[in-house]
């Protein structure tokens, strides 16, 4: 299995069940193991990373980047990183309701968004 | 989510085992807690530990205890499944469970060797086996597949690589198509006439090569050919190859040279890099195999309306005014009139050929960085500067100057300057070592000591790039020529060419700082070595990747040198990266060897299980999986309007799956059900 295969919803799954994190690892961009599979990540990551400013989830709570399997140190380096920011950031906090719509918040729009 | 799953779930007896593996995750986690915590998850059956059940008393334990104990799926905790899937598959098979009901939890790399606190990861371990337990219960059986394959090879270029992998493939008794685009075998070892560092004569080396290559029973090599198209997998590729009209019957020529002698059209010959004149109807050198000509259609005057050149040969006095009045209506008939063989066939035309292989072997070479595009080095400007190439033309025998070391105007020089890196080692134009211009500017020097040992020898070198059992003792032996000086300078590429007294004058400072000006006669260029033409054009074609470089990209640099993206497709030689003949012949035979053993006659293939699928009632048509495929293996049925996977192309990525507006395309165990679960399980 690939990045490719990351569907928007695993993330959201994983945000509404309550991970305070979520981090995507892939190979690097022109050395996917299943060709191009990444670069489709990469733009469902963009679109996706859109959505959930939307939602009120901060910009440090997700996050996609490459490591290859020799790059040990890097893979430990952005663990850690990623680690430290969720950390900064605390536990997962319900977003403040959005002006459009009083009422929703964000689980409403995340239940909608699952169908 | 069918129903049936649901109902899956329900019945789903898991059986958890966890493997302590010695002490390497029992130190680090609870595994009396984990029993007890896993007992209490509502699917499981039962739960067991042992010490370490990779070991054949562990594999045997595990085998009896799932054959007294019948559970519906199994999870083991134990290691990476990187190490031990694969062996757990095999026990579950032999004791009558899909090896697909089975779950793998590395509590090893991921929680006991990554988490320090034993309290914390003994908790982080239970939320992984929860992950799993929900999951496993989604599972689905599956069988794994195996279909028939062709052993035949599709080897493309014959150069030292391509008749190496060819020879061997044929010599096992598969049958070999050689593709060549040139008119002859040999590629640019044909232009050489001795080898580095042994000075071994270039043709006695390769002729008793190429004459197998021609006789082989099992080899059809089509010359004058190019790949046209590629279809199909490991085992079931089908090729096409454009076979152009070479006009001359290879059967009837018997290679007198009666033809070309007649041939009343010049043209500069490609082969000697325009250094000397060939006719229309040619072979590229003298001793060129296979010794059948070819019409040049370009030049011939019965072709493409060429009557511009035949009013040159008459003004070049190569044929009388009557000739001229005779065929300038472009029905010059002289080579079809000279052959006594009738061998000439002008109504011979390009074919398509339609091959069925299972295994292709890439081996299409290299080509030279034009250092026209440094213009210090006045290359293009300067008649006397030459490339590597176009002086090993000089030097050889069968070359425009018969092997003399002669310049363009008939003079043997005084002195000749080599400059090594050329556009190599730089981060502007490339920036790798080609590895062997050190070695054949080494035997330019060897072989103008043995051509005009009164010659001078400037050699303009960084580093010397001499690896190997022999080189070294070349190098050495070379510098103690007394007409050779070695200018050791930071940079080749910053000694400029210029026009002095009507000799070539080169000046730079050495790393000593001690100052160099050298007047030279002729000058020779080691220019980068590049991928071949072909190369972007073929990597499209076959679906295999290049390098930044731009040479085809092997599988794995250290453990899969000849490999490439694409199973069944193998490199070797150059087109994979720079080297020398006995590195392209090394690689050949390991490509040769790689086929070998993919493809073996009478054995079938198996195929990869975990692929995609699309449900036929709920595809919409839509064809995004189509278009994001990367392996081409998704089609339209256009019958039933819906997308089919080929799951033989499949390698189940799953970006089909994840870009599905429809939810009808799904990964065999990676279903949006089964990851979902996982997630819910770890998160719980």
């Amino acid at each position: 299995m690939c990045t490719g295969r990351i569907d928007p919803q695993f993330v959201l799954k994983a945000f509404e069940k309550g991970a305070d994190g979520v981090l995507i690892l892939g190979c690097h961009p022109g050395d996917c193991h299943y060709r191009e599979g990444n670069y489709n990540a990469l733009r469902r990551f963009h679109l996706l990373k859109k959505m959930l400013d939307q939602f009120g989830i901060e910009d440090g709570r997700f996050r996609l980047d490459w490591v290859s399997a020799s790059e040990a140190e890097k893979f430990v380096g952005v663990i850690n990183d990623m680690v430290k920011k969720v950390k900064a950031l605390g536990p997962l906090k319900p977003a403040p309701p959005l002006p459009l719509s009083k009422k929703k918040g964000r689980g409403d729009i995340q239940a909608e968004a699952h169908g | 989510m069918s129903g049936g799953d649901k109902q899956g779930i329900m019945k789903a007896g898991v059986g958890v085992y966890f493997c302590s593996c010695g002490t390497n995750i029992s130190e680090n986690i609870d595994i009396d807690e984990l029993v007890r915590f896993t007992s209490t998850l509502d699917t499981v059956e039962y739960v067991k530990s042992h010490n370490l059940l990779c070991s054949e008393e562990g594999k045997n334990y595990l085998a009896e205890d799932i054959i007294k104990q019948k559970p519906d799926r199994v999870v083991i905790a134990a290691c990476t499944p990187k190490e031990h899937e694969k062996t757990f598959r095999n026990v579950l098979q032999k004791a009558g469970l899909n090896p697909y009901l089975f779950q793998m939890v590395n509590l090893r790399e991921q929680v006991a060797w990554a988490t320090s606190d034993k309290s914390s990861a003994t908790e982080k371990a239970k939320s992984y086996i929860r992950a799993a337990v929900a999951r496993v219960a989604l599972q689905e059986p599956l069988e794994e597949r195996e279909i028939d394959c062709n052993t035949d090879v599709l080897v493309i270029g014959a150069g030292p690589a391509g008749m190496e992998a060819a020879l061997l493939l044929a010599k096992a008794g598969r049958k070999v198509y050689l593709v060549e685009k040139n008119s002859f075998i040999g590629g640019r070892v044909a232009r050489y006439e001795e080898v580095f560092p042994k000075m071994e004569c270039a043709s006695c080396m390769m002729e008793p090569k190429m004459d197998e290559v021609l006789h082989h029973e099992n080899i059809e090599l089509l010359t004058c050919s190019e790949v046209q198209e590629v279809l199909g997998f490991l085992g079931n590729f089908v090729v096409r190859v454009r076979k152009k009209a070479g006009y001359v019957d290879k059967n009837k020529c018997i290679g007198c040279g009666a033809c070309y002698d007649q041939c009343p059209v010049t043209v500069k010959n490609e082969f000697d890099y325009n250094l000397s004149d060939r006719k229309a109807i040619h072979v590229p050198y003298t001793g060129a195999l296979p010794n059948v000509p070819v019409i040049d259609c370009m030049s011939c005057l019965r072709f493409e309306g060429r009557s511009d050149v035949y009013k040159q040969a008459l003004d070049q006095g190569l044929i009388t005014k009557r000739e001229y009045e005779t065929f300038k209506a472009e029905d010059c008939r002289l080579c079809k009139e000279a052959c006594l063989f009738d061998a000439i066939n002008y109504e011979d035309k390009d074919e398509v050929i339609e091959r069925e292989v299972g295994g292709i072997v890439v081996a299409t070479g290299f080509e030279l960085f034009d250092p026209s595009v440094l213009p210090q080095f006045g290359y293009g400007v300067y008649p006397e500067v030459y490339t590597s190439l176009e002086f090993e033309r000089i030097l050889s025998q069968t070359g425009p100057t018969c092997g003399k070391l002669l310049m363009k105007d008939g003079r043997e020089p005084e002195s000749v300057a080599i400059i090594h890196c050329v556009g190599s080692r730089d981060k502007d134009f490339k920036d790798y070592c080609s590895g062997v211009c050190c070695l054949y500017a080494l035997k330019f020097a060897r072989l103008v000591e043995k051509h005009a040992p009164s010659v001078k020898v400037y050699d303009f070198y960084a580093d010397w790039c001499v690896p190997g059992k022999d080189n070294q003792a070349f190098l050495d032996s070379i510098k103690k020529w007394k007409n050779i000086k070695f200018i050791h300078t930071t940079l080749p590429m910053n000694v400029p060419v210029k026009k002095r007294n009507g000799k070539l004058s080169l000046a730079c400072t050495d790393v000593s700082n001690g100052k160099h000006v050298v007047s030279a006669d002729m000058v020779v260029l080691c220019p980068a070595m590049v991928p071949a033409k072909d190369t972007a054009r073929l990597s499209e074609l076959l679906l295999i990747a290049r390098g930044k470089e731009g040479f085809f990209a092997e599988g794995h640099t250290k453990l899969a040198p000849v490999s490439t993206n694409m199973e069944g497709i193998f490199i070797a030689g150059c087109s994979q990266g720079p080297k020398d003949i006995q590195g392209s012949v090394a690689q050949a035979a390991a490509a040769a060897g790689e086929v070998l053993s993919a493809l073996v006659p009478g054995r079938k293939l198996k195929l990869d299980v975990l692929t995609a699928e699309i449900d036929e009632n709920a595809c919409a048509e839509c064809r995004i999986c189509i278009g994001l495929c990367p392996y081409n293996a998704i089609v339209l049925d256009k019958e039933k309007n819906v997308a089919v996977v080929n799951t033989v192309l499949c390698k189940g990525c799953g970006t089909c799956v994840a870009a599905c507006p429809s939810g009808s395309a799904r990964s065999r165990h990676f279903t949006t059900e089964q990851i979902f679960a996982e997630i819910e399980g770890v998160l719980k």
